[in-house]
């Protein structure tokens, strides 16, 4: 079902999969430059953090629509558990976030780009990516718990996006910033994939930070669940 | 006049409303909904007549049996301020169709909100298909079908996507999933149209499949709200139809509706509500019968002194 509203919704297919597309492309061509330090291998952990990060707006958005629409309502009367639809909800949510990785990798090797890091790495690289959907799943529940309306839920989801893509994907970051950025769990997911692709993918500070990303994603998504279970879900 | 005094009563805090019915010796129980001491208070009628009108507080009769589909004891669901479910009791039999009828706001879809799991009771029981709706809920919602208000299915599926989505949930088999898919489309008259998308239905067409999807699991209780709303006479003449036939399926329906033909032309009994609290209960010939009424907006009338359109 998830599947079918990705293709069938314009707006999903586009935030999922045209739009890391259409970034990785702009970005690639237009602000590439290696003497200002944006090169390819500089920029592409940066483009899939943040095709990911917009995760938390498109859950937003569609739950607070179905929350609308009476929907949850309605799935509430049937057998199916809260966990069962959560869980649903999380799986389709990776599976869309390692298509994002795909489209981002597919369009960036055509352009030049290629990382060190081998099979081995790529796979690496698709369990860190599956990890950090988990905290853009829990923060969209979050969003969808506060917002009354799928229009307010867009709004509010910037809340979490833009600190996110400023101090997490691939603009450059300042010393002072780098202390606020070590908040983000974006950060870490960038480093992580610029450590895998660029060839030193049995680095140890890889380790840290899949563990910080594993360990604050499982807390938001639990945070989020909670909160839209109690608050958000009628 | 009434109306005047009705207007300068409302504007009182309810603590001065109580203290006013104390001066005219009326007691009034404690948790009343203000509208309802307002409307009493500005009653030109005897202290003794309100008094009646106050202490005669109506209780269905329960003798729970094997054939109870559905026991309400003392139910409550309070919002903030709002007594929206009021000590409700009632008991709805094996194979009945059962209707609720009062204005909106009446405490109705709050009523079956509660019976099938969305909102938890203040207060009070509630068994539906002998399992407890607070302690046995997962066990409830394997019993039972809704048909919610609102047109609530996905609009970029089409009517037999939706239905099969809605069947998985409820874990349905595939080939029975299939041939109840095909029936309820055939008998809804929504086969041919099955396979386009949901958003360019109509009114009717989507009350139609919100109700095929209330159906689909084949449930034992179904609870229906307002199923017919925005269908046109000859869709609803038909849908009474199909919905009479889930009774002679043995199937327990509980309606809502405040189509008054709706009801006296299903029901096998009525529980009429008004302010949360069960008013009357009662099959529509005995209940016409014992007002002298024409028709159950009549009987609604001669209780309240309001008609149901009017409590609209």
């Amino acid at each position: 079902m998830e599947l079918k509203k990705l293709i069938r919704q314009p707006a999903h297919l586009f935030l999922s999969l045209l739009f890391p597309a259409i970034l990785t492309l702009t970005f690639g061509f237009v602000f590439r430059d290696p003497e200002l330090g944006m090169d390819l291998n500089v920029l592409i952990p940066g483009l899939i953090s943040y095709a990911v990060i917009f995760i938390i707006m498109t859950i937003a958005q569609s739950f607070s629509t179905e929350r609308q629409e009476g929907l949850l309502k309605r799935m509430n009367t049937t057998p199916m558990t809260s966990a069962e639809f959560m869980g649903s909800q999380i799986i389709t949510n990776m599976m869309v976030a390692i298509l994002q990785v795909i489209v981002v990798f597919v369009i960036a090797t055509l352009m030049g780009f290629r990382p060190k890091s081998g099979v081995n790495g790529i796979f690496l690289a698709l369990l860190v990516i599956a990890l950090f959907s988990l905290s853009s799943v829990g923060l969209g529940l979050i969003t969808a718990t506060v917002s009354k309306n799928p229009e307010t839920a867009t709004g509010v989801s910037f809340v979490f996006i833009l600190p996110q893509m400023f101090l997490g994907t691939f603009i450059p970051i300042t010393d002072t910033t780098r202390q606020i950025a070590q908040f983000i769990p974006s950060y870490y997911v960038v480093d992580a994939l610029t450590l895998i692709f660029g060839g030193d993918w049995t680095n140890a500070n890889i380790l840290l930070d899949v563990s910080v990303i594993s360990i604050v994603s499982v807390i938001i998504v639990a945070i989020g669940i909670m909160l839209f279970n109690k608050f958000g879900n009628v | 006049m009434s109306s005047d005094v009705q207007g300068l009563l409302n504007q009182l805090e309810k603590k001065e409303l109580y203290e006013l019915a104390k001066l005219r010796k009326i007691n009034i129980p404690a948790k009343w909904p203000k509208p309802l001491i307002v409307e009493l208070l500005a009653l030109n009628v005897s202290k003794s007549e309100i008094q009646n009108r106050v202490t005669t507080r109506f209780e269905a009769r329960i003798t729970p049996t094997k054939d109870s589909a559905i026991i309400i004891k003392d139910l409550v669901k309070q919002f903030e301020d709002v007594t929206a479910v009021d000590e409700l009791t009632l008991e709805i039999r094996e194979g009945e169709l059962f209707s609720l009828l009062g204005p909106n706001g009446a405490g109705k879809t709050t009523t079956i909100n509660i019976l099938n799991g969305i909102l938890q009771p203040t207060a009070g029981t509630a068994i539906v298909g002998g399992y407890d709706v607070q302690t046995n809920l997962k066990e409830v919602k394997a019993l039972i079908g809704v048909c919610p208000q609102e047109a609530a299915v996905f609009q970029f599926l089409n009517a037999r996507e939706n239905i099969e989505l809605f069947g998985k949930l409820h874990a349905v088999p595939k080939k029975a999933l299939d041939e109840r898919t095909n029936t309820l489309l055939e008998l809804l008259d929504l086969a041919e149209v099955s396979n386009r998308k949901v958003k360019g239905y109509s009114g009717g067409m989507l009350r139609k499949l919100n109700l095929i999807i209330a159906l689909i699991s084949d449930p034992k209780i179904a609870f229906l709200d307002e199923p017919t709303v925005g269908m046109d006479p000859r869709a609803r003449r038909a849908t009474w139809k199909f919905i009479e036939s889930l009774k002679n399926q043995g199937k327990t329906i509980i309606l809502t509706t405040h189509y008054i033909e709706e009801a006296e032309a299903l029901s096998d009994r009525v529980g009429i509500i008004d302010y949360g609290k069960l008013i009357e209960l009662g099959t529509p010939p005995e209940l016409m019968e014992k007002y002298n009424a024409k028709n159950l907006e009549e009987v609604f009338l001669k209780i309240t002194g309001r008609r149901l359109v009017e409590g609209m």
